[in-house]
């Protein structure tokens, strides 16, 4: 008989779905064992009496399906669930001479033991002789609820006992705290209750934003309407992820922005130092809109040699720029290329530095030495002061 | 990136580079003169940065946070220039100058706040705050919005470098 249900138990379930075939077997043979111990203590106690009459019944609904309504009437729950009965159980057991005491208490922990593990897979169980005698009635209530009122509930109530029996050491309680198993550990158990908690909590909130409440979260409505917000954030933060270049191996938030600000600080450069680049230009240039269709630039320039030469040509000989042009453009896009720390500001500094500097005559001299210009703000302002004094 | 392909004339790039062009056209119409000068070159460099800017604002229109501030921005700026010609270099620096101190201000609070608030959750919120600053219009936005309208200032930006490095390649042939 240990031995099976020992099988049983080693057997792992993910979750409580048993086969309903193995349930029954180790139902039927458990409440065998309790048939024995029961209907010895049936002669001490008038309440027993009624478990005794119900256990065929039970046997009988055992053997048919689970969602067999027979049992409706059933007092067993309120029965089963005082502490004080178990106490007489125990001790009528124990006085009677069928079954030692050693034996009884090795043999009903074990017993409940297995069949604990058997039904509640991955719970580590450690045996409390008072609450496993607890369990084992709780479970014949169990199994009554199951064949009553289904699935859900069995669950439930399944929760609540292990709970208990898991969390509450050699204590007996009621059963109706409920609330135990939100705040105790427990793997499975506490997981399907508050999921079946979260899921009645959605569907009883008028929520127009549909989110599942995942495990070991908060269900009020001011965490799911944040837990939203956060959603989008990060869905916005991922869509900038695949804007930014050589963004992929960043993960977080704060670095997600530092690699954006970058980005759209280098794009703002860019920006400038084309602008200067166009400045440069020379403006007889005339920028034909007919000449530039916007799909066919490469095309249009591969395909029409000659009539890039020709403005090409006058260009060539526009951008010849004297060398205080070529130096001061040379100056704002080392400027653009190269920032200093607070970027867009150092540039336009940069920028304005320059020309201004070199409108003197004398800096003419003094731009040739600066050719590789250093570019940190410290030394253009020094040459500014340069330039002006 | 292109905000509709069944209608390629009226695409952003297609908008973009007409509006450019045609300003780029003008700035060089009205300084007839070459610019030798390097203080000439950098009016025209400003004057073509800001054209740039605007021409983007202007093919997005108004549907975006970011467009409409910098077209008021533009705007308000050219309005100020026409107001006081006189004063004009001035004012310009002085709303510089005034705008930096603002920004110093800010960063200085977001500094004092580090000290006292968590570090991670104040840099990020330094971080947006700064991104504030380089998205036109992002003062006034939540986070949400202000991660769409950085979204699609970079799709805009990314454009205009690109056609303003195709025109420059271009014409420099």
């Amino acid at each position: 008989m240990f031995p099976s249900l020992h099988s049983l138990g080693s057997c792992t379930y993910n979750g409580m779905d048993l086969t309903v075939l193995e349930k029954q077997q180790a139902r039927l043979k458990w409440l065998q064992q309790q048939q024995q111990q029961q209907n010895y203590v049936v002669q001490n106690n008038a309440h027993v009496e009624l478990c005794t009459s119900s256990v065929p019944q039970f046997q009988g609904l055992l053997g048919s399906s689970l969602c067999g309504g027979q049992l409706v009437e059933l007092k067993m729950p309120e029965v089963y669930l005082g502490s004080d009965d178990f106490h007489k159980f125990v001790n009528f057991s124990v006085a009677g001479p069928e079954f030692g005491v050693s034996k009884m208490d090795l043999v009903m922990p074990e017993a409940a033991a297995d069949y604990s593990i058997s039904r509640t897979s991955g719970c580590q169980m450690t045996a409390f002789q008072t609450a496993v005698i607890k369990e084992e009635g709780e479970d014949v209530v169990l199994e009554k609820m199951e064949s009553t009122t289904g699935r859900e509930s069995f669950n439930k109530r399944k929760a609540k006992a292990v709970a208990d029996y898991k969390c509450k050491d050699k204590k007996i309680k009621e059963v109706e705290a409920e609330s135990e198993v939100k705040t105790k550990c427990s793997a499975e158990v506490s997981r399907n209750s508050s999921k079946e908690k979260s899921k009645a909590s959605e569907v009883q909130k008028p929520d127009y934003i549909h989110v599942r409440a995942r495990r070991g979260q908060a269900t009020d409505s001011h965490s799911l309407a944040e837990r939203a917000r956060r959603e989008k954030i990060s869905k916005k933060m991922k869509c900038l992820q695949d804007l930014v270049p050589g963004c992929n191996k960043i993960t977080g938030k704060a670095g997600m922005l530092d690699e954006i600000i970058n980005y759209v600080q280098s794009l703002q450069r860019q920006v400038e130092f084309l602008s200067t680049k166009l400045a440069a230009l020379n403006p007889s240039v005339e920028f034909n809109v007919d000449n530039l269709h916007v799909k066919e630039f490469p095309a249009y320039v591969a395909n029409f040699p000659a009539a890039a030469k020709s403005p090409a040509m006058a260009n060539l000989a526009c951008l010849q720029l004297n060398p205080l042009q070529k130096e001061a453009v040379n100056c704002i896009l080392d400027a653009t290329m190269h920032p200093p720390g607070t970027a867009t500001e150092g540039i336009a500094s940069a920028s304005m530095l320059i020309p201004e500097q070199a409108l003197g005559s004398s800096c003419v001299t003094q731009l040739q030495p600066f050719s590789t210009w250093n570019t940190d703000p410290q030394c253009l302002y020094n040459v500014y002061n340069m330039g002006f004094h | 990136m292109n905000s509709s392909h069944l209608n390629p004339s009226s695409s952003l790039k297609s908008r973009f580079t007409t509006r450019f062009l045609r300003a780029l056209t003008r700035i060089n119409a009205r300084k007839p003169i070459s610019p030798s000068s390097p203080r000439e070159i950098f009016q025209r460099y400003r004057r073509i940065k800001v054209a740039a800017d605007k021409s983007m604002a202007s093919s997005v229109r108004s549907r975006r946070t970011w467009s409409r501030a910098t077209l008021w921005k533009l705007r308000s700026r050219s309005c100020l220039q026409l107001a006081s010609l006189g004063r004009r270099r001035s004012v310009k620096t002085s709303t510089i100058t005034s705008r930096q101190a603002i920004m110093k201000k800010t960063s200085h609070e977001i500094e004092n706040k580090t000290t006292t608030e968590e570090d991670h959750q104040d840099r990020f919120v330094g971080q947006a705050d700064k991104l504030r600053e380089l998205v036109p219009g992002g003062e006034a936005m939540d986070l949400c919005n202000l991660l769409d309208e950085t979204a699609h200032y970079i799709k805009c930006l990314t454009t205009q470098v690109q056609l303003m490095r195709k025109i420059v390649d271009f014409y420099s042939l």
